[in-house]
């Protein structure tokens, strides 16, 4: 990239390779060309939004609102991506929040280009992006944090935090002209950081996986197939998803797959297992981050870590990115131990859009030994006697049953590490004479005859006694999850749990 | 072993609701297998005294006398002894 902003490297592309896919959705390709112009029409529908501020753009994954967003940084307004599933009164409240107006409903912009053949709009002849220099501290996108009830918290991202993180993200996973990279996630969620903008900054291919279609295994692995996919980052999820597939149809590998992510959950020790087989060529790299810093750190995956089937390490800090572990009392551990975990990155947010902004999240370091500001990650975390750290859990996943300090998702990672247990969840529920017990509901693989006695004695020989749940419950069908895919806590207690049940 | 059948049907109900009564085994260890609990012992012992009329106060209680079916089934035929000799 020449050193220009996301928007200003995209419209280069355009001028220099017009004829470049930018896009591919639904087997159709949208070269640079296409894109540029599509956002320089709708840049008009932007600047009818009313006042200066944030617009409103909901992420209903297309080429289109691809385009608008675009049409959004050409106009210096802040995007709001609000998720495509959220509910009106939730939608107006996010709004408010966030100072956004809606843009105005428009639909023929989404007309494919192919309309248009003989338009003779000149690539990058589209007003006054240079004009004055774009100020790199103003947000460009507004992201939204997941969570399955409430309302989603508003994180301002900065034009130069946006640039540091496609500069990192292009190099790390060698994302340039000729590159395809598979877009699983939302247009909402971070993780289209690298998806979709660094991809288009960096003039790569961005192969768009529709949200409707993101449930089924086989879609995705035809999908990597059919496109050569190189660089694939996804949720464990679709990992799972692939790999079973994969097993299914005896697809035996996607040799096109350079680098395979892993992110935003901890990924089961079954379904890392099946990955260099999925991925013989690919480099599989555990990423970590929040909403709120972006990605962190970054692990490569060795092979005896995949055939081990075992927990990953965070890895390094990325270039300018830096971690803390600090315990209940507020000491920087220094050596082994077990605490929360503190990250600053060049990539993150400033802080939180409206009523969120009071929530003290964001801090001076604990002992004052920089002025960098820090984000309180809420994820528990181990560092090992050889310093490298692993995931624990969340702070707000900690919970005490019959006197007993116990996290329920490492209950969760060692049910999870059974190879007939595709997905669990553990919760402590209000019991008239314990006060709470754990209660756990797992998931079998199909046709597993899996039973509790068998389960637990695996649990029984992992964890602590006080840890293995009393009560334990098995299911053949997928548990609720949450958009962000996330397992939804609150449905698995009316489903599982509940008198009825 | 005349109780067998009646403490696995207790045991599956009340901690391994998914797995038929057959499929647990006289010996399978209950504790080091994570079935039975401290608050699943007291659930054991309250079914005990009612079903068999044994006094748990008169006996000792030891965990390792509840870890699997035949150490349960020892410990009814134990208590059982106790009390026709106290009678």
């Amino acid at each position: 990239m020449g050193g220009g902003t996301l928007v200003e490297e995209i419209g280069a592309h355009a001028r220099r390779a017009p004829q470049e896919t930018a896009l591919v959705w639904h087997g159709e390709e949208v070269t640079y060309g296409d894109l540029w112009r599509r956002a320089g029409r709708a840049r008009a529908r932007v600047a009818d939004t009313p006042g200066r501020g944030p617009v409103g753009v909901p992420a209903v994954k297309s080429p289109g609102t691809i385009a608008l967003v675009l049409a959004c940084m050409l106009e210096r307004r802040p995007v709001l991506l609000p998720s495509a599933t959220l509910g009106k009164d939730v939608l107006e409240q996010l709004y408010e929040q966030a100072g956004a107006v809606p843009v105005p409903e428009r639909p023929d912009d989404d007309t494919p280009d192919d309309d248009t053949p003989d338009d003779d709009t000149p690539y990058g002849d589209l007003g006054a992006t240079r004009d004055t220099p774009a100020d790199l501290e103003a947000p460009v996108l507004l992201l939204t944090t997941s969570g399955s009830t409430g309302l989603p918290k508003i994180v301002p991202v900065a034009g130069g935090a946006v640039d540091r993180f496609t500069a990192w993200a292009a190099g790390a996973f060698g994302i340039g002209p000729g590159t395809n990279v598979l877009n699983y996630a939302p247009l909402n969620f971070d993780l289209c950081l690298l998806d979709v903008w660094t991809t288009l900054a960096y003039g790569g291919r961005v192969v768009l996986v529709d949200p409707d279609q993101a449930m089924s295994g086989r879609h995705l692995l035809e999908t990597m197939e059919r496109h050569d996919v190189h660089v694939v980052q996804a949720v464990p999820m679709f990992h799972r998803l692939v790999t079973d597939a994969a097993r299914e149809h005896r697809t035996t590998a996607l040799p096109c797959v350079r680098h395979a992510m892993t992110t935003g959950d901890a990924l089961p020790g079954p379904v890392l297992a099946e990955l260099p087989r999925l991925f013989p060529k690919a480099r599989l790299h555990n990423v970590y981050g929040c909403t709120e810093t972006n990605d962190s750190f970054v692990h490569e995956v060795t092979g005896e870590q995949a055939a081990a089937a075992a927990a990953l390490p965070l890895g390094r800090p990325l270039p300018g990115a830096d971690a803390l572990v600090v315990t209940d009392d507020g000491t920087v551990l220094e050596g082994p131990g077990s605490g929360e975990l503190w990250v600053t990155t060049p990539f993150q947010t400033s802080g939180y859009l409206g009523a969120a902004a009071a929530r003290p999240v964001f801090a001076p370091h604990p002992t004052g030994a920089d002025d960098r500001r820090w984000y309180r990650t809420g994820d528990l975390v181990h560092r090992g006697a050889d310093g490298a750290l692993t995931l624990a859990g969340r702070t707000d996943f900690q919970v005490k049953v019959r006197g007993v300090r116990i996290n329920v998702q490492e209950v969760e990672h060692v049910l999870l590490a059974h190879p007939e247990v595709t997905e669990a969840a553990v919760l402590a529920l209000p019991d008239e004479v314990a006060g709470r017990l754990l209660h756990a509901v797992a998931r079998r693989t199909p046709g597993s005859g899996l039973n509790s006695l068998t389960l637990r004695g695996h649990l029984a020989r992992g964890l602590p006694r006080a840890a293995v749940p009393s009560v334990l419950r098995f299911t053949d069908e997928p548990l609720p999850r949450t958009s962000t895919g996330k397992v939804d806590r609150d449905r698995v207690v009316k489903d599982h749990f509940t008198k009825e049940n | 072993m005349p109780h067998a059948q009646a403490i696995k049907e207790f045991i599956v109900e009340e901690f391994l609701p998914d797995m038929p009564a057959r499929d647990l085994a006289d010996h399978d260890d209950l504790l080091e297998g994570g079935v039975i609990d401290s608050l699943g012992l007291l659930k054991v012992i309250a079914w005990l005294e009612d079903r068999y009329d044994i006094n748990t106060d008169e006996v000792d209680l030891d965990p390792e006398s509840f870890k699997s079916v035949a150490a349960i089934e020892a410990f009814i035929a134990d208590a059982s002894r106790t009390r026709a000799e106290a009678a």
